[in-house]
């Protein structure tokens, strides 16, 4: 892992760029992805966080070098971006993030102490069981739910009031 | 493809008979992030990874590998391969689920890189129950829907056997109870038709009045010795199961503790054991009771007037049918308002626990803010469940009465076409009574035996979970001190170890220095040491013997700990010294406390010794309790000793004292300590340096600053803003 850190001297940027036009982010081989700033500076390893995933989606791209130290943070990246940077990071957001979207609750049953779930997400069904549920189900918002099963696995419902109706009855009857 | 729900069936390690893979392991992820199937195989010649239908997707000799890792990503991993050339090359993504096991075949796959033995552990692991199908809360766990109610059943009455004769005799006086308590209808009814009908017979009216007396007398006679005999009972079934809960508590492996809350195991201290013996003591009673009474009560209805019993008893379904419908919502209810008071109990507490932070920046407005919304959420929750249960209660209310007026509707028609006297009438008058009021609860009795089980069978989890293992009781090892780490491996979660292969040799009463930054494994190693945790490969061997031959807590009375933040049990000064070794003469209390300069400030305390130090000892300072507890370990006379960041938290003049007393402490035992400040441990034997839970360097403390390396930097980048204070000079 010796040469994927940045180069030495003024690494430090303002936390938030204003000139995000500047960052061209790309997988460079195949599956790295490489960050270069205007013509004078690369990143050979970059890993794109969210810094607050559940609260600002979308919003406030942090990018990480190999050795998980900030090189920027983007308040705005979908607009701040060049398109095809943001594309990329994009691409290496989703193989980052394994968190699954809750589309529909197809059963959901408490039975002695753990809460056995199989839902549709946007990956496919699945089957996890979560126990806890005080601690494990977490609201984000009124309507913005987060489970996380016996694992560790996320599953999110970003609004549960676009969840139809058969799905929205289990979840009243178990939180 | 059965793309459904992979985490049942992904996963195996199957050996293949035709070709030579070492590993083959199922991800639970396609290429595409969609839940699906991936296999990793790994041979001696190669890694690849093959896509559904067995068209390999990836490749990579071994020889172009030089290291391989589980990369953690959010809610999964992924396989990372870096090559010769250094690149990274990610391999195959995974749920957490099964991330363990990727992060076993990454250390495989480095061990064939290294051209190392293959020396890995990939035991199979059961997701799902056999019986039911059903996903495993814990993996290889038991499953809470499968566990056999009947045996568990037959373990709580276990906790009867001792108090058998205690248990027959209550139910035999439960019994006479219940028969005494028909006697005053049938007495009523009798004097009835006898005595007020007839105006004859007067002297049957004193006789049945005296029966009567005697049957009240009796009764109540009963009634006190079975309420003290239910009191014995319960206090008695209580106190074992609290104690058997507590005791198998006491010998559980560290992990269980790092994976719950102290609430929650105190709540199956306390709460579960009171579900198991309120049910034992009091349900069980009564639902024998009731039982009984409601079939004698039915048959002797039936037995007087067939006809009217059929009438009267007409509502019951109805009753039972509310009970049994609304009773899970309206739990449910309840059980929400449970949860809202905790909610509530949570807010209250942390405000008032942070009342000063909360006064500092003036945000009084703001916490009753929250307050106000805990409080409303609670008022609604509550208003709610009460509003149901009225609701519910009144509707029950009207069918119990329902029952008294068919009583009086067809009882009377009766009575009055002569077909019953009024005698047998008042008897069912009275029986009804006895019959309707216990009814409306046995809707809830399923309820109470379900909530007493789901308790027994956490109290029974703990008790069956796996305890440390001990050893041979009572065999006895006198320690030299040599202690020798053989490539010890070790991660709390066994997809992300911690110690990546660590080997050193203390000589006995050699002080060995642990440094590195926070998180290189420092802290970890002392735990794998006091055997908190136990390696997951490699050896730990203690004057050349594996140390998991020697019995635990013999070798535990041999190692001393003095932590950064003292714990100290509430009681006087002199019971916290002497806690490692009771016997301990007053002199030799003393003797400790003037080793560990704590003499002198412990007499300028009005009660000396017999000072009262609180929970965590909040009355005495940091500095005073760190020597308390170093006291505590020079009375102990470990033959390890074990200082972790003894003095990071006093002030400079206070860390002397310590260093002093630490300076007489560490005489003649192998020491392993870690501080902080580099400097305190210039006096250390040899320091072993830890960079990302592998040694990069060991030495004396001048060999490593005059190499230069890893130390070297570390040193200098606090020596700006450290005191030197050696470690173990005393004065």
């Amino acid at each position: 892992m010796a040469n994927q850190d940045s180069p030495k001297g003024d690494t430090k940027l303002g936390t938030f760029t204003q000139d995000a036009k500047q960052y061209h982010l790309f997988y460079h081989p195949k599956d790295r992805l490489r960050l270069t700033i205007g013509d004078d500076r690369s990143v050979i390893t970059v890993k794109p966080t969210w810094a607050a995933p559940l609260s600002y989606p979308k919003q406030y791209l942090s990018l990480l070098n190999g050795k998980g130290e900030e090189i920027t943070t983007i308040a705005r990246p979908e607009s701040d971006l060049p398109a095809e940077s943001f594309a990329a990071v994009s691409k290496e957001l989703t193989k980052r993030y394994l968190t699954s979207t809750i589309s529909r609750i197809v059963s959901a049953k408490g039975e002695f102490g753990a809460t056995y779930w199989h839902v549709i997400t946007e990956r496919g069904e699945r089957d996890f069981v979560t126990q806890s549920l005080q601690e494990n189900a977490q609201w984000l918002s009124p309507s913005h739910l987060l489970l996380i099963d016996v694992d560790g696995n996320r599953f999110e419902i970003p609004d549960i009031e676009l969840l139809d109706t058969h799905s929205t009855r289990f979840l009243e009857t178990i939180l | 493809m059965e793309s459904t729900n992979p985490v049942g069936s992904g996963a195996n390690l199957l050996p293949s008979p035709t070709d030579d893979v070492l590993i083959r392991l199922v991800a639970d992820y396609a290429d595409d992030g969609s839940f699906g199937h991936r296999t990793l195989e790994v041979t001696k010649e190669y890694v690849r990874v093959l896509e559904p239908g067995d068209t390999p997707s990836f490749i990579i000799p071994i020889g172009e590998i030089k290291t391989a890792r589980n990369e953690p990503l959010v809610g999964g991993g992924r396989l990372e391969i870096v090559t010769t050339r250094g690149e990274i090359l990610p391999v195959i993504s995974y749920s957490l689920t099964i991330s363990a096991k990727f992060s076993e075949a990454a250390r495989g796959i480095e061990q064939l890189a290294k051209s190392e033995p293959l020396l890995i552990n990939m035991k199979e692991e059961r997701l799902r129950c056999a019986l039911c199908n059903r996903l495993l809360p814990e993996k290889d766990g038991v499953c809470p829907a499968c566990v056999n109610r009947g045996k568990t059943m037959m373990r709580i009455a276990q906790y009867m056997v001792p108090y058998r004769k205690q248990a027959v005799l209550l139910a035999l006086m439960s019994l006479v109870t219940t028969l005494l308590n028909l006697c005053p209808p049938m007495i009523q009814g009798k004097l009835i038709d006898t005595v007020l009908k007839t105006h004859t017979e007067l002297p049957t009216l004193w006789w049945l009045m005296g029966g009567w007396l005697g049957v009240l007398a009796t009764n109540s006679v009963l009634q006190i010795l079975s309420g003290r005999l239910i009191a014995y009972l319960a206090g008695n079934i209580a106190a074992d199961l609290r104690s058997s809960v507590y005791r198998a508590i006491e010998f559980l492996q560290l992990n269980f503790f790092d994976k719950k809350q102290v609430g929650a195991i105190a709540s199956r201290v306390t709460q579960d054991t009171d579900r198991v013996w309120g049910f034992l003591v009091e349900g069980v009673p009564y639902l024998l009771l009731n039982g009984l009474m409601f079939f004698g009560i039915t048959v002797f209805l039936f037995l007087t007037n067939p006809f009217l019993a059929a009438f009267i008893l007409s509502p019951i379904p109805f009753v039972l049918g509310i009970g049994a419908f609304f009773w899970r919502p309206m739990s449910q209810m309840f059980h929400r308002v449970g949860q809202k008071w905790a909610r509530f109990h949570m807010h209250l507490n942390e405000s008032l626990s942070g009342i000063r932070v909360v006064k500092a920046f003036a945000k009084e407005d703001l916490e009753y803010g929250k307050f106000k919304t805990r409080n409303h959420e609670l008022r609604d929750a509550g208003m709610a469940a009460d509003g149901r249960w009225y609701t519910i209660f009144g509707a029950m209310t009207f069918f119990t009465s329902l029952g008294t007026l068919i009583n009086w509707t067809v009882g009377g028609y009766l009575v009055y076409q002569n077909k019953l006297t009024l005698g047998e009438f008042w008897r069912i008058t009275a029986l009804l009574g006895l019959l309707y009021g216990p009814l409306q609860w046995f809707a809830a009795v399923n309820q109470w035996f379900s909530r007493a089980m789901a308790g027994a069978e956490r109290i029974f989890e703990v008790m069956d979970t796996e305890t440390e293992q001990y050893g041979k009781q009572d065999s006895h090892h006198r320690i030299e001190g040599e202690v020798e780490f053989t490539n010890v491996r070790f991660g709390y979660d066994k997809s992300n170890p911690v110690l990546k292969g660590i080997t050193f040799t203390a000589k006995p009463g050699e002080m060995i220095g642990l440094v590195g930054k926070s998180g290189a494994g420092k802290s970890t190693t002392i735990n794998l040491i006091c055997r908190f945790y136990e390696p997951d490969a490699g050896t730990i061997k203690i004057d050349g013997i594996d140390y998991r031959d020697v019995a635990l807590q013999d070798m535990r009375n041999q190692i001393g700990i003095v932590l950064q933040e003292p714990f100290l049990f509430s009681g006087t000064i002199a019971d916290n010294i002497r806690y490692g070794n009771p016997s301990a003469s007053f002199d030799e209390v003393i003797e400790a406390a003037r080793a560990a300069n704590a003499h002198n400030f412990i007499l300028s305390k009005p009660d000396g010794y017999d000072t009262m130090v609180g929970e965590r000892g909040s009355k005495l300072s940091g500095g005073e309790r760190q020597r308390i507890s170093i006291a505590r370990a020079i009375l102990h006379n470990p033959r390890i000793l074990i200082l972790d960041e003894a003095t990071s938290s006093v002030d400079v003049e206070t860390e002397k004292q310590i260093q002093e007393a630490i300076g007489r402490l560490i005489e003649g035992r192998t020491t392993f300590a870690i501080a902080h400040r580099l400097s305190t441990l210039r006096n250390a034997s040899r320091l072993v340096v830890l960079e990302k839970g592998e040694i990069a360097e060991i030495g004396t403390h001048a060999e490593l600053m005059e190499k230069q390396g890893v130390f070297y930097k570390l040193v200098e980048a606090q020596s700006a803003i450290n005191e030197i204070i050696g470690v173990g000079t005393s004065g």
